[in-house]
Order: structure tokens, then C-alpha cells, then sequence
């Protein structure tokens, strides 16, 4: 069949014309009530397939076709023998009872997609609190022998010692504390629950003031900002912004040795601008790139500095509510870059300044 | 004001915060008065006068924003405000508010006194008489008009001066891109962002050392700019 993509209506259509020339094949040996028959599997075919109201159509077509062509008389609307009524009353309440088994069928599929929708968001749960559970009991584990030995016994300590074991609880619980944020971003961020505060922002001068932000972090690290001296205004909320390209920082710092090249990025491409985080590490395996930015991905599960698996995600879903998108790409010779395409909006009116107005 | 041990009004409901706030601002010598309250520390700046006021923004009675606002209707003291992640947009109403600074928690103690030290001595250095802002080679008299660097001229424009001025009235505090826009611009450009990053650039090419790494005149992402004059 060369209509595949059709609508119902035209299959009722279809249905009924095949239907009339099966019937005017029959008609010189069969009898009426059996040519009638002819319709039916058109009906139900029609039913079977489609919505209700292209099965209730095919139908009344059926009727129509064939009470004109084959009740006599013949070519008129006329219907002589009331016997026919009571074709036409079968006719449609076929339609409409393979119509409605259909649309059981099909509910109750809908409901197992539902199911299986549910039991995936089941298993993020499940995922979130086994995290949550390692990577929150870990650090509470120091916070509680640490602080306690400290209480109890700090006293017969060395100083340095319990200058060590302090800094130990406040680096752990400092750890804590952003995975506990990171866990309340990704929810809001699911539910929908972020509302952006949007400001006309300069790129170079937040990469510039990230840069600052995240200079104790990447103390190791060699960061470049480069950047060209024209790009547009972008129009986002300035926190979360920074915060979904602090993720990558933070990204970058936990992933890559003491050493690396870290480049901050920002070109303009047609309607948007891409920034770029980019290290000069070894890089991602091919199939990884895509994958880094579900949630609760942990690339080394072992690894302590693996962190909690939200970064990204939550990267991406800030990204994506400014309307841009986000992926990473390998880089020839090792290394990896984060993108960050934003859209660029219609320039704002600028200040004009009158001398000594 | 007590010269020899200023005093710290802090607002704060929770007692472990209290305490441990409490106990370290005393090793650095500073006289604390303690309000659990927004009314009470409200009353407290008044009675007690202190120097500088440290406020919690998640008050039971009423918000430490409205305490702020109160507290600034008479008051010029520094405030340096304590805000909950959950809060993060209390933090840019308590600075329109008056607020100088603020400390997202959880911080480490460090910050806190480096902020209450920063607090303190822009406090003491006569606000309003210095209209001279000089730093790295540059010398800018806000009322003269007139601004050089390195003994050379240099050109700025009446709105840049403004801008500069507005920053300069509170050296060190956080100035929020609303009381700059209202400021320079009036109230009908109190949305106006795109101003401040055309001029906010300009002024950094004009007198930072490095424009693309700013020291002077720093971004506060989201929340606005401060003028840093110390080293």
C-alpha cells in the first residue's frame, strides 16, 4: 500500500471503496445480506488500526456505499426492506466494539510504558540513595571518630596532630555539605523547581571571574581564558550559569593530573555562543562522551575522587533550561572539551552617553 | 566606639552557630552581643551600638532582611549578613537592603573574620571624606573629576565617574547591580544590566593592570561588583 501515513479517515475511505468492488464482484451470485459481509472485515480492519471516530466513518460509509449501490433501488438513498436497518445497526456496533477492545489494548499498554517509566525513576532513587548512602556515611564516619577523638582526647594531642584531625573534619564535612547541595539541585532541577533570575551577562567577564572563583581548586592546573573581544550579551542567570561551568571545573579538577592545560572557551557560531572547557588530559574513551552526563555516572566507582555523579547532569540541566545545549567531544592528541552552547538573544539597547549632558 | 575591643552585634537563632561564632570572635577580641531574634537584635544595635552586626537571614520572627532595612534607617555600621543556601535570593535583598557583605554557609572561620576585619576597617577609615581612590599607579579625585595613572592623564566619562563613585561610597562592601543601576541611571534602568558590563569593561581597561583578570574592581557573579582597595 502506497498510503501508509494517511489519516484514519482515509483509510475508512479505502476501506469502503474495496469493499463496494469485492460487493459488485459478488453481487451477481450472492446474496444481498451476503454482500453486506464484504464490509466487515473493512470495518474492522479500519477499527483495528485506527482511532474510533475513523471506525464509526468507515461504518457509515459502509452503509452509504452500500445501500447505494446495492439496496434496491439502486442509486438512491432509498432503503426498501427494513431488514437492511438491521445491517446497518450490526455494522456499526462492530465498529464500535472492536474500536473500544482496541483502545483497551492500547491503554494498557500506555499503562506498561508507565510502569516501566516509574520503575526507572525507582531505580535512580535506588542509585541516589546507594550514593548517597557511600558518599555521605564515608565522610560522616570521619566527621564522628575525628570530632570525638578530638573532644575526648585532644587534649593529650600534639598541636599539629589536632590541627591535622580539625582540618581532616572540616575538609570532610565541606565535602558533604556540596554533595548534599548537589543532591538539592538535581532534585529541583528535575522538578522543575529552578526559576531563573536572568541578567544580561558578559562571557568574558564571568569565565574571568570563574577563573578567580576556581583558582584554589585548579591551583595545579594551568588555566587560559581565551576569548575573542566582541562576542554578544547572553541573557541567563548568572549564579546557575556559573554553576553549571563550575561543575565542569570541578569536573576537570577531580579527573586530570596536577599539570594540565585547562582552557576556558567562548566563540560565537551563527545564533549562539559555545564556551569551552577544555583539557589537555587523556581523554575520554569515544563511547563515554555521551554517557558522563547521566546521572550517577561514576567513570571509577572505586576512585575517592570519583565524587557523587551529579556534576554533569546537573550542568546539563541548567543548560538546557537557558534554552542551550551541552556535549563533549575527544580532542586529537588527548584530552577532552565541555561545551556549552547558549542562544543568543537580540541585543539589548545600550547606554548612550551624552559628554557632560 | 570602643577602640581597643570593637563590638560584634550577632543575630543569629541557632546556638551551635552562636557558640562557636561567639567563642572565636572573642579569642580575636572582639566584645559580642548575642540576639537570637530579628526584634531583639533589631533593639540591640540600638542599645548596645555596636561596630559592626553580623545577621542571620533565616530568623523565626521576622527576616533578617527587614531587620537590616531597620537597622540601616538610622545605622551606618557594616553588616555582614549569614545566608543559607536555601536563601540565595534573600542574599541580593538583604544587599539592596543595606547588607555591606555576605558569607554563604557553610564557611569556614577564616572567611568569616577576614570579612569581619575588612568590615571593620572600612568602617574606621572616614567614609565620606575621601573622595581620592588611588591603587597600582592610579589616582582618581571623584570630586575634582579628574584621574590619572602612572603621572599621565586619563580620560574617564561623567557616567564612569558615577559608576566609580558609586562603588567608592563603600569601599570593600558588595554593591548589588540594582543600587548601581538606581545610583548612575535612576530607577527606570534598575533592570538594566547590560549597562553595568559596558561600563563595568570599560573602567577595567581603563584602570586595571590586567582588564581580563581584575583585582580592583571585582565581580560579584549574580549579585553585583565590589571595589577592592586593599592588597
Amino acid at each position: 500500500m502506497q498510503v501508509v501515513r494517511l489519516h484514519g479517515y482515509a483509510w475508512a475511505l479505502g476501506a469502503t471503496a474495496v469493499a463496494t468492488l469485492a460487493g459488485l464482484a459478488m453481487r451477481p451470485r450472492f446474496d444481498l445480506v451476503n454482500v453486506a459481509m464484504a464490509y466487515v472485515p473493512g470495518v474492522a480492519f479500519v477499527a483495528l488500526r485506527q482511532a474510533r471516530g475513523p471506525a464509526i466513518a468507515a461504518a457509515l460509509f459502509a452503509v452509504v456505499a452500500f445501500d447505494w449501490t446495492f439496496v434496491p433501488p439502486e442509486g438512491t438513498f432509498t432503503v426498501d426492506d427494513v431488514q437492511y436497518l438491521f445491517t446497518f445497526g450490526v455494522l456499526i456496533v462492530l465498529a464500535l466494539l472492536i474500536s473500544r477492545l482496541t483502545d483497551d489494548i492500547r491503554r494498557q499498554s500506555d499503562e506498561r510504558a508507565c510502569l516501566a517509566v516509574a520503575a526507572e525513576a525507582e531505580r535512580i532513587r535506588g542509585t541516589l540513595l546507594a550514593s548517597i548512602s557511600h558518599d555521605l556515611r564515608t565522610p560522616l564516619a570521619v566527621l564522628t571518630g575525628a570530632s570525638s577523638s578530638l573532644a575526648e582526647r585532644g587534649d593529650a594531642m600534639d598541636p599539629a596532630e589536632r590541627a591535622t584531625i580539625a582540618r581532616d573534619i572540616f575538609d570532610r564535612a565541606r565535602e558533604m555539605s556540596d554533595h548534599v547541595d548537589k543532591v538539592l539541585d538535581m532534585t529541583r532541577l528535575d522538578a522543575g523547581g529552578m526559576e531563573l533570575r536572568r541578567e544580561w551577562v558578559e562571557v568574558p567577564e564571568l569565565l574571568s571571574a570563574l577563573r578567580r572563583q576556581w583558582a584554589p581548586a585548579l591551583a595545579h592546573h594551568h588555566v587560559v581564558v581565551d576569548v575573542p573581544p566582541d562576542l554578544p550579551l547572553v541573557r541567563a542567570d548568572a549564579a546557575l550559569l556559573a554553576k553549571a561551568l563550575g561543575n565542569l571545573l570541578e569536573n576537570v579538577a577531580r579527573h586530570t593530573p596536577p599539570g594540565t592545560i585547562v582552557r576556558l572557551t567562548a566563540r560565537q557560531s551563527g545564533s549562539e555562543v559555545i564556551l569551552g572547557v577544555e583539557d589537555r588530559a587523556s581523554g575520554l574513551r569515544e563511547d563515554d562522551l555521551e554517557r558522563i552526563f547521566a546521572k550517577f555516572d561514576h567513570r571509577t566507582p572505586e576512585q575517592s575522587t570519583a565524587g557523587l555523579g551529579l556534576g554533569l547532569a546537573i550542568c546539563r540541566a541548567i543548560v538546557k533550561l537557558h534554552g542551550g545545549r551541552t556535549w563533549a567531544e575527544g580532542l586529537d592528541g588527548g584530552g577532552t572539551v565541555f561545551h556549552v552552547a547558549l542562544p543568543v538573544p537580540p541585543a539589548p539597547p545600550m547606554p548612550v552617553e551624552h559628554e557632560e549632558a | 566606639m570602643n577602640a581597643a575591643r570593637p563590638g560584634i552585634l550577632l543575630v543569629e537563632d541557632d546556638p551551635q552557630i552562636q557558640s562557636f561564632l561567639r567563642a572565636t570572635l572573642a579569642t580575636e577580641g572582639y566584645r559580642v552581643v548575642q540576639s537570637s531574634t530579628a526584634r531583639r537584635g533589631v533593639i540591640d544595635a540600638a542599645t548596645h551600638k555596636p561596630d559592626m552586626a553580623i545577621v542571620d537571614l533565616g530568623l523565626p520572627d521576622f527576616d533578617g532582611v527587614e531587620a537590616i532595612r531597620r537597622i540601616r534607617e538610622w545605622s551606618s555600621m557594616p553588616i555582614l549578613v549569614l545566608s543559607a543556601r536555601s536563601h540565595e535570593r534573600s542574599k541580593v535583598e538583604a544587599l539592596d537592603a543595606g547588607a555591606d557583605d555576605y558569607l554563604t554557609k557553610p564557611f569556614g572561620i577564616g572567611e568569616l573574620l577576614a570579612r569581619v576585619r575588612a568590615g571593620l576597617r572600612h568602617a574606621t577609615r572616614a567614609p565620606h571624606g575621601s573622595s581620592v581612590l588611588a591603587w597600582d599607579g592610579v589616582r582618581i579625585d571623584l570630586e575634582g573629576r579628574t584621574a590619572s595613572r602612572d603621572a599621565k592623564p586619563l580620560r574617564l566619562t561623567a557616567i564612569e565617574y558615577k559608576v566609580l563613585a558609586a562603588l567608592a561610597r563603600r569601599p570593600g562592601s558588595v554593591v548589588t547591580h540594582r543600587q548601581l543601576l538606581v545610583d548612575v541611571w535612576g530607577p527606570a534602568h534598575a533592570e538594566d544590566t547590560q549597562y553595568l558590563r559596558v561600563y563595568m569593561k570599560q573602567l577595567r581597561e581603563k584602570l586595571e593592570r590586567d582588564p581580563a583578570r581584575p583585582v580592583r574592581l571585582v565581580t560579584e557573579i549574580g549579585v553585583g561588583y565590589r571595589l577592592a582597595l586593599d592588597d
